[in-house]
């Protein structure tokens, strides 16, 4: 690879309407095809979020010997459109061109969580002498790398919760990263369930890089799938489950509490901090009690147990 | 987990020939994406239909995820097959280069319906109308 920029990034920032005319003239110029981004905002609580606000549109031009001509041609048809509507000047920059297949993988560093735990993606090495517990997750097409504040939270819960020898629940399971973390920490076996297909695949591919797959339990569904009988297991003196406030809440109402043993532990991530008087008050109906909050940011984890 | 999204990026690729190279490697590399993994999973998505324009919408979240899902091909796309033309006008303001008709412009809307922010047949035709004037395109009855 060499030093010299490789490409000539184009941009320029406009209504959602006027997103398709302008990818149309980009994409007459540029190599391969064009991109649009758009920015989202939180409508409510359980809003995953909802695409707002312009979208700014991107092409990138090789540069050869002859970008100050493209160049040109693509302010000119710029201008051209401008003329129907009024557009924003188009920005350049220059961008070297670099190993795409490893650029990203710079944003992530090993993550220490709790006391015992270090969250790592499979192509970082832990360093020698680390004395923390591994739990390999790679960034991929599920959820849960860790680098979430919910994520660390119920890994840090985890680490005092886990009774070696004695299985756990991991409702929502995402990338699987409790199941697994309660497994290096000496829990038994994991029964680890997501109504997301992908996120069962995923699950199994993080469980088997992380040599616990032998001792975990994967399938589609949740709460009522499991007090149906359709998994080894009803029951347990851990049950995590890091979702949403109000799917949590409605997970009380098919019978969440019933999941945990006598005398057992559940332990709640995923809620506002302005969302935790809710989930305490459908878990005190239930019967369960209040041990500990804990916060990071906005995010809070609960923990509650059982009465034996 | 408790998934937020962090940005929708939509890529215009050609089935079944996503690489890391421009433009999916510097539009997902600063979002942390696995690149390597969408890529895969994108040709072998359209892998049927290689050479096809076909759009994905990528959801990225917070903690560096990421799902994506397939769109219809772009409208401007739909319209230059309508109007039998290869590009738009690059002065869609004074040349006009190609003509569609109201019931071809109904067509494309039906077809992108779904991924148009309009809420009835006419409001997606509106946009359509809109897409196609700024391609030079003009449309008839």
């Amino acid at each position: 690879m060499s030093n010299a920029p490789h490409w000539l990034e184009v941009s320029i920032t406009v209504d959602p309407e006027l997103g398709e005319a302008v990818s149309e003239v980009l994409s007459r110029f540029v190599s391969g095809g064009v991109v649009v981004e758009s920015a989202v905002r939180y409508n409510d609580a359980e809003d995953e979020g909802t695409p707002y606000g312009p979208v700014k549109v991107y092409g990138y031009l090789p540069i050869d010997e002859h970008i100050e001509e493209t160049r040109q041609k693509v302010t000119e048809a710029l201008w051209h459109l401008g003329q129907i509507q009024p557009l924003p000047e188009p920005s350049f920059r220059t961008i070297q061109d670099e190993d795409w297949m490893a650029a990203w993988k710079q944003h992530y560093r090993p993550i220490p969580v709790g006391e015992r735990l270090l969250i790592l993606p499979a192509w970082i090495a832990p360093d020698r002498g680390e004395t923390r517990i591994p739990v390999k997750i790679d960034p991929s097409m599920a959820f849960g790398t860790g680098t979430h504040p919910t994520t660390q939270l119920c890994m840090a819960f985890l680490e005092e919760t886990v009774i070696p020898g004695q299985p756990v629940i991991d409702v929502g399971c995402g990338s699987g990263i409790l199941s697994i973390g309660a497994l290096k920490l000496g829990a038994s076996h994991a029964l680890a369930v997501d109504i997301d297909q992908a996120a069962v695949i995923s699950t199994r591919e993080n469980a088997e890089a992380n040599g616990v797959l032998d001792r975990m339990e994967i399938g589609q569904g949740s709460v009522s799938e499991i007090l149906a009988g359709n998994f080894s297991l009803k029951q347990a003196p851990l049950v995590l489950a890091n979702i949403l406030a109000p799917v949590i809440i409605r997970l009380f109402d098919t019978g969440l509490a019933d999941l945990v043993s006598p005398g057992g532990t559940l332990v709640l991530s995923g809620i506002l901090d302005t969302q935790a008087p809710d989930v305490l008050l459908a878990a005190a109906q239930k019967n369960l009690k209040f041990v500990e909050q804990r916060q990071i940011n906005d995010w809070v984890a609960l923990r509650l147990i059982k009465p034996a | 987990m408790a998934k937020k999204l962090k940005a929708i990026v939509r890529l215009q690729l050609r089935g079944g020939k996503a690489t890391p190279a421009p433009p999916v490697g510097p539009a997902l590399a600063g979002h942390g994406i696995n690149i390597m993994a969408f890529c895969k999973e994108y040709n072998a998505r359209t892998s049927n239909r290689a050479g096809e324009l076909i759009p994905a919408e990528i959801t990225v979240y917070t903690d560096g995820s990421f799902t994506f899902i397939l769109k219809s091909p772009p409208a401007s796309e739909l319209l230059k097959k309508a109007a039998g033309i290869e590009k738009g006008s690059s002065a869609p303001n004074r040349d006009k280069v190609g003509k569609v008709t109201r019931a071809q412009i109904r067509e494309i809307a039906e077809i992108k319906m779904k991924d148009l922010n309009a809420i009835d047949i006419e409001g997606a035709m509106k946009q359509i109308e809109g897409t196609a004037r700024n391609m030079g395109i003009v449309v008839v009855d």
